[in-house]
């Protein structure tokens, strides 16, 4: 399954630029730390964290996806920068909780 | 040992805090990693000449890595934490070399060791190196690549407004969404 589908099933909404990937597996986290410390290259990282710092963090592990949850608000200068590194920057309504439920549906779990 | 082609991963991993402290009177800056819960910040404190303030704690952690095919470990504790380039000084060495490797999808990424010993004694190139093959054995470098740069090719570090891959605010009830200079 790539961004793009998984995207698609799940309702979220693409607010960066980037080139579309395959996914493998989630990982939660609001700690950047935490980020380079588990995740996986292609994982899709869940967060709340919105400043701009979460970009370089999410390069650096090579994660597919970053996907902001609870309906937060990402600044332009978060989105320009995952645009300019080509790292997908979607958002959800849906709290943490409940998004990671609906991808365990899908078939996707912890790498 | 000598011989083997390391493989690494991350071990020893210790979650914590980097301090951040400056002295009022000479303006020096000093940083440390604490495993304190939550340091304190706020009140000032005198040590010989200084006059040492918080300015802030920014959750963190601490690695060593360690090949998994003959055991070696190579600490790294010396690392403070790593900084992305902004592109706020357009001459800055840092500046120039990111610009360069840009070009060729290569990521760059400042090491920067605790303060002020790191200026003496920075982290070894050779480390650094370790540090770049290791997080580019865990990406698929046919799209991308990262470099690690060490930070004393910051020529002016006091105007350097790098953002650290670290977290602050995580108590505050609100994302923190604007970040000061530290450096």
């Amino acid at each position: 399954m790539t961004v793009n589908e998984m995207a698609q099933e799940v309702g979220l909404k693409s607010l960066s630029t980037y080139e579309d990937r395959p996914v493998n597996g989630v990982f939660v986290s609001d700690m950047v730390s935490d980020v380079m410390a588990g995740a996986k290259s292609g994982n899709l990282w869940l967060t709340v964290q919105t400043h701009k710092s979460i970009v370089p963090a999410a390069n650096l592990v090579d994660v597919s996806a970053v996907i902001i949850t609870g309906g937060k608000d990402v600044p332009a200068e978060t989105v320009e920068l995952a645009s300019k590194f080509n790292i997908a920057v979607l958002s959800s309504d849906l709290p943490t909780f409940e998004l990671v439920g609906k991808l365990y549906q899908l078939g996707l779990g912890s790498s | 040992m000598a011989d083997c082609q390391h493989t690494w991963e991350m071990t020893g991993i210790t979650f914590g805090f980097v301090v951040f402290e400056k002295c009022f009177h000479c303006k020096d800056l000093r940083t440390y990693f604490t495993e304190e819960d939550h340091p304190y910040l706020g009140e000032g404190y005198r040590e010989d000449d200084h006059y040492w303030n918080r300015m802030e704690a920014a959750q963190t952690f601490q690695f060593d890595l360690k090949c998994n095919r003959c055991g070696h470990v190579e600490p790294f504790r010396d690392l403070m934490g790593l900084l992305h380039c902004t592109g706020c000084l357009d001459d800055c060495p840092v500046n120039i070399r990111r610009l360069e490797l840009e070009k060729d999808h290569t990521f760059v990424l400042v090491a920067f060791g605790f303060l002020p010993q790191a200026i003496k004694t920075p982290i070894p190139e050779k480390k650094l190196d370790l540090l770049t093959d290791y997080f580019n054995s865990r990406r698929d470098t046919s799209r991308s690549k990262i470099q690690i740069l060490p930070f004393t090719l910051i020529e002016d570090l006091p105007r350097c407004k790098g953002d650290f891959i670290h977290d602050i605010g995580m108590l505050s009830q609100e994302p923190v969404t604007e970040r000061k200079p530290l450096l």
